[in-house]
């Protein structure tokens, strides 16, 4: 499988930036943008999908982390 | 009989008495004479009498100065050829090190053999990567390329030669990299190879680079250090900048890297 050209690469990227930027305005409610990411995934190959959703995770954690709002889980022994 | 014999041992005594006795009188008389003498003569004649003690105080200065200054001279010119020598190993080293360091035989996206040496004389900023990457290499590209063309711009300054090394050499022969680079800039030049020459080249360079697990297409990621390697024109590592450099700041430091740089092998 040839690794998609750069016109596929920004294809790709866009329609994963508007998938992004409509979970960001859903209050990262998926459903409510089932036809980006359907746009998404027909516009990346699968591999890329998987790598971007755990990118956007940990970007989003990086995020929260950054602001000072993440809390480390206590230990289970003092739960 | 006494007399006699105490005679001979006092006569010797006074024979030895005799000359210490002799010279102190007339040392100090001489002394006497010479004080009168000189307050006679006056100040004028004191300078003159003074002066052959001058030049001999002098000489004797002049002298300590002379061998002082010359043993500095010496320790000076000592620790001179000591810093001598020790550029000449370092120069040595270097350029064993620029002959040796970082060597690699690999192919480039024409199906030529290329080594190190074959960029001596170039300013190379070199980028390892692989074409199946999602968004980190070809955003790692792009900054290489924007850092090439804003030195090309620049008249006067040597051209900088871009280089993409592959760390997925399975996937990424020739063709695939000769697709790949064209994207980006006319002279990116892409280089892959064999398993083995691409895990030694990778080894030169301390980059690390692991395939992830394939999925249905079998298609996969591979996790890889990011880095701009600079070479200079002697082929040797000179620096290397991360993600966060800006494509600015890194033509920044190559053109610094440019203005200071001096060949060690000419």
């Amino acid at each position: 499988m040839a690794a998609p050209s750069m016109k596929e690469r920004q294809v790709c990227w866009g329609a994963r930036d508007d998938y992004w930027r409509c979970l960001e305005e859903s209050a990262e409610d998926a459903s409510r943008c089932q036809q980006l990411r359907k746009s998404f995934e027909s516009s990346c190959p699968q591999q890329w999908i998987k790598y971007f959703d755990k990118r956007r995770d940990y970007l989003k954690f990086k995020e929260k982390f950054e602001a000072g709002q993440f809390q480390p889980s206590k230990s289970p022994a003092n739960s | 009989m006494l007399l006699l014999a105490r005679g001979p041992k006092a006569w010797p005594r006074f024979s030895l008495l005799k000359p210490l006795i002799f010279p102190w009188t007339l040392g100090n008389k001489t002394v006497c004479e010479r004080v009168q003498h000189l307050s006679v003569q006056g100040p004028a004649e004191t300078g003159k009498q003074g002066l052959p003690r001058g030049p001999r105080l002098r000489t004797r200065l002049l002298i300590t100065a002379l061998f002082g200054a010359g043993l500095g001279g010496a320790w000076l010119a000592a620790r001179a050829d000591k810093e001598r020598q020790r550029q000449r190993r370092r120069t040595e080293a270097l350029r064993q090190a620029a002959v040796g360091q970082g060597d690699f035989s690999l192919l480039d996206h024409h199906g030529q053999t290329r080594c190190k040496a074959d960029f001596r004389g170039q300013w190379v900023l070199m980028y390892f990567g692989f074409t199946h990457c999602p968004d980190i290499c070809p955003d790692e590209l792009e900054k290489l390329v924007q850092v090439v063309q804003q030195l090309e711009a620049q008249p006067g300054l040597h051209p900088v030669q871009p280089v993409f090394v592959t760390v997925d050499p399975a996937r990424d022969d020739v063709a695939a990299m000769a697709r790949y680079v064209r994207d980006f800039h006319p002279r990116l030049l892409g280089l892959t190879g064999s398993a083995e020459q691409v895990a030694q080249a990778s080894r030169s360079y301390r980059v690390y680079y692991s395939a992830g697990p394939k999925d249905e297409d079998q298609d996969y990621i591979v996790d890889h250090s990011i880095a701009i390697y600079l070479l200079n024109p002697d082929g040797l590592f000179t620096d290397y900048y991360g993600r966060g450099r800006s494509a600015e700041q890194i033509a920044d430091s190559v053109r610094q890297h440019m203005a200071a740089f001096q060949s060690i092998l000419t």
